[in-house]
């Protein structure tokens, strides 16, 4: 009776977990493997489905404007996780003090990421456009020609990562102060007293300290980054001639205006797969180095 | 006795409570609730102090507050969806919860009809006393399909030639009080060139960045004065051609020698015709009203007078302008005959105030409201009445016309800016749409 117990006790422990599992199987099991399903269908939004296979996986390796919005998606990632990474936390070491002006410009710096993509894209739009934007109006001051920022193919994508730092900045920032905060001031201390400098104190103390937020802010933004959506839609619609066209907009365009929606399910299986792999090396190559230490 | 007998305040208050419930049901059961969904943004009715009386926002909301006004038995939900609103109702069609009548634009009826996703209408516009008969000519081709009409065409639309006549005199382009218009691709050019040299402005205005609608346009209606048969059957396009190649060329040889804006999105192309960035302003019907307000305001660059045209012939032998239209369809859904009635009630009221509506701009979709004097005395309406018979769209079963718009505007954009040799980008413009149209079920 008393090793029955607690095996009773800890199946039944297990019904605690059972809102949650239904939750997760319906809005997040299903629909994955429903999408993967769909996937191997040529399907209409309305109607008809015919079984084909991997055919739409062929399709899309041999389709030109969905690999552009591949190169377009690991551009764009390259140009927003590293000064995400970086940016957030020179600003959160630079604001991790109890003063009064450390609060306010944490909340100043916070503030862009409660605004909506819709918000942040009108602003920027008035930043960047060569009509009389902010920039063209500075470069017009200094005597020089606008640059068109939203229209040329080399310079769309480093303009919306611009606006999308701009905009994720307050998340990692808040991720990095909350991991600064758990150092122990002795350490410092002791620091101090050896007489190290800021920079050993932070290569030496502050990043091996926080080694793991630093990871997960590298992950969570990688996962973010790779779902780029509303900011080329509302800035560029994917244009010009699709240099800031990403995966998510090229599944959008093809599932609700072509109305192609196996084919739209096969793209996202494969920003499924990219995303996924781009996660667990990051996380497998993060615990080796753990390891080795 | 129970407790309420012993708190008479409480069973008053009670009795009125249930007299006001049994009052509020006949109420609400007298009433008949559809749900009308629109484009054409979110505004205060034109009324006193509306910021543009004759703007679609203003006039469609005014037409439709005043018809829930003349009708208190029907109560009108309305949504607003964004442009052009396909996204919204695909989701609303997927979710089966489609509003009861929404606007479309003609180009897209062919695809919610082809998925009987919408109701013909022929029966239930004759029983409101519609005729269709009494239709403009390419009003009743947008929206018939298959012999059946699946829509009230509420009017048609088409890009137009807005043209700042102040700028035009200074370039010497005035003759009569009338535009000098080219006849050809060179006097086009030489025209152009003659413009930029007196004025230090270019010749065309254009939203080009974030922007496909227009380059496809422009595309399609000079390939129709060509009489290019650019859609061989409605699941191929041909744009492999001498016609679109010297079509793409022209706008390139504009674009080069800056002899139209460039890198301006809709906005700042729009604001910048009215602050005077240049001669002619390539844009739909839709901007007469605001642009001819403009031009009576003391002191604004078009205050020195503003023209609108059709696209003038510089290509071919035909006189021809794409047009498209907004219509209003009757989606499939359960609905009691009380809300059947309610429905073709407001599509009779709407087709009655076709007059209203054209105020914007727009064609209007019935022949008698274009023959009226009313209409005629608007003004420019007299230079743009002939779209209602040059006008054509696309051939009626050619699906998917606003992804092909899509595609065929970004190609073009490539080409146009250099980014492409123009063969290059028409052939993957044929390419892609080909590759589309193959693929839909």
């Amino acid at each position: 009776m008393t090793a029955a117990s607690p095996r009773k006790s800890s199946w039944v422990n297990g019904l605690f977990v059972t809102p949650y599992l239904v939750v997760y199987l319906a809005l997040l099991l299903y629909p994955l493997l429903a999408g993967v399903w769909l996937s191997l269908h040529k399907a209409d939004l309305f109607g008809g489905e015919a079984f084909v296979g991997l055919e739409n996986f062929g399709r899309l390796l041999r389709d030109t404007v969905f690999l552009q919005a591949v190169r377009n998606t690991f551009w764009f990632v390259l140009l927003t996780v590293p000064p995400l990474a970086i940016i957030a936390l020179a600003l959160a070491i630079a604001l991790n003090r109890p003063t009064r002006a450390a609060a306010f410009f944490r909340g100043v710096f916070f503030s862009s990421s409660v605004l909506s993509v819709t918000i942040v894209t009108l602003i920027w739009r008035l930043v960047l456009i060569p009509d009389g934007g902010l920039i063209a109006n500075i470069l017009h001051a200094a005597g020089r020609p606008p640059i068109p920022l939203l229209s040329h193919p080399d310079l769309v994508l480093p303009a919306i990562a611009l606006t999308t730092v701009w905009w994720c900045l307050g998340l990692p920032m808040m991720l990095y102060l909350a991991a600064l905060q758990q150092v122990p001031a002795e350490l410092y201390e002791a620091a101090a007293l050896d007489k190290a400098g800021p920079w050993k104190a932070l290569t030496r103390i502050t990043l091996p300290s926080i080694r793991r937020t630093v990871v997960l802010v590298v992950i969570i933004q990688c996962v973010l980054q790779f779902q780029l959506f509303g900011q080329a839609q509302l800035l560029t619609q994917g244009g010009p001639n699709g240099a800031s066209r990403p995966i998510v907009l090229f599944i959008y365009e093809v599932g609700f205006r072509r109305w192609d929606i196996g084919y739209a399910a096969a793209a996202s299986e494969i920003l499924f797969g990219l995303i996924l792999v781009a996660t667990v090396l990051q996380y497998v190559t993060t615990r080796e180095k753990e390891a080795v230490r | 006795m129970n407790a309420l007998a012993r708190f008479p305040l409480a069973r008053l208050a009670l009795a009125a409570v249930a007299t006001l419930s049994l009052f509020g049901c006949a109420k609400h059961d007298d009433v008949t609730q559809i749900t009308v969904q629109r484009i054409f943004g979110e505004c205060r009715s034109a009324g006193a102090g509306a910021r543009n009386p004759d703007g679609e926002c203003e006039i469609i909301t005014g037409l439709l507050d005043q018809f829930q006004r003349e009708n208190p038995d029907i109560r009108l939900k309305v949504n607003i969806a964004a442009w052009p609103g396909y996204d919204q109702l695909s989701a609303q069609f997927a979710a089966g919860d489609p509003p009861d009548l929404v606007t479309m634009h003609m180009s897209a009826i062919s695809d919610y009809q082809s998925r009987g996703l919408i109701e013909p209408m022929g029966q239930g516009l004759e029983n409101v006393g519609v005729d269709p008969a009494a239709f403009t000519r390419a009003a009743r081709e947008g929206v018939t399909k298959n012999g059946q009409v699946w829509g009230l065409p509420f009017d048609n639309w088409a890009p137009l030639w807005h043209i700042n006549m102040g700028q035009f005199r200074r370039a010497g382009l005035v003759k009569d009080g009338q535009p000098i218009l080219p006849t050809s691709a060179d006097e086009l050019l030489t025209q152009a060139r003659q413009f930029k040299a007196a004025t230090g402005k270019p010749y065309l205005v254009q939203a080009m960045a974030n922007e496909t609608a227009s380059y496809t346009r422009n595309l399609y209606t000079y390939l129709m004065t060509q009489d290019a048969v650019f859609f061989t059957d409605p699941k191929h396009i041909k744009l492999t051609t001498p016609e679109a190649h010297r079509i793409v060329a022209l706008f390139k040889t504009l674009h080069d020698e800056n002899l139209s804006t460039r890198d301006q999105d809709y906005p700042a192309a729009t604001s910048g015709f009215m602050n005077g960035d240049g001669g002619v302003y390539l844009v739909g019907t839709w901007m007469i009203g605001t642009f001819e307000a403009e031009s009576h305001t003391p002191g604004r660059p078009l205050a020195d007078g503003y023209a609108v045209v059709p696209y003038p012939r510089i290509f071919g032998t035909k006189d021809a302008a794409y047009v498209d239209g907004h219509a209003w369809v009757v989606p499939h859904r359960a609905r009691t005959p009380a809300q059947r009635a309610a429905v073709y009630r407001l599509v009779r009221f709407l087709a009655d105030h076709d007059y209203d509506w054209s105020r914007t701009g727009h064609l209007p979709s019935m022949q008698a409201v274009i023959d009226s004097p009313r209409f005629k005395a608007l003004p420019h309406r007299q230079a743009i009445a002939p779209l209602a018979t040059i006008g054509q769209t696309l051939p009626p079963r050619v699906q998917r016309q606003f992804a092909i718009q899509d595609i065929i505007g970004d190609e073009m954009a490539s080409a146009i800016t250099g980014r492409k040799p123009i063969d290059t980008a028409l052939a993957d413009a044929e390419r892609r749409v080909n590759d589309l149209l193959f693929h839909l079920l």
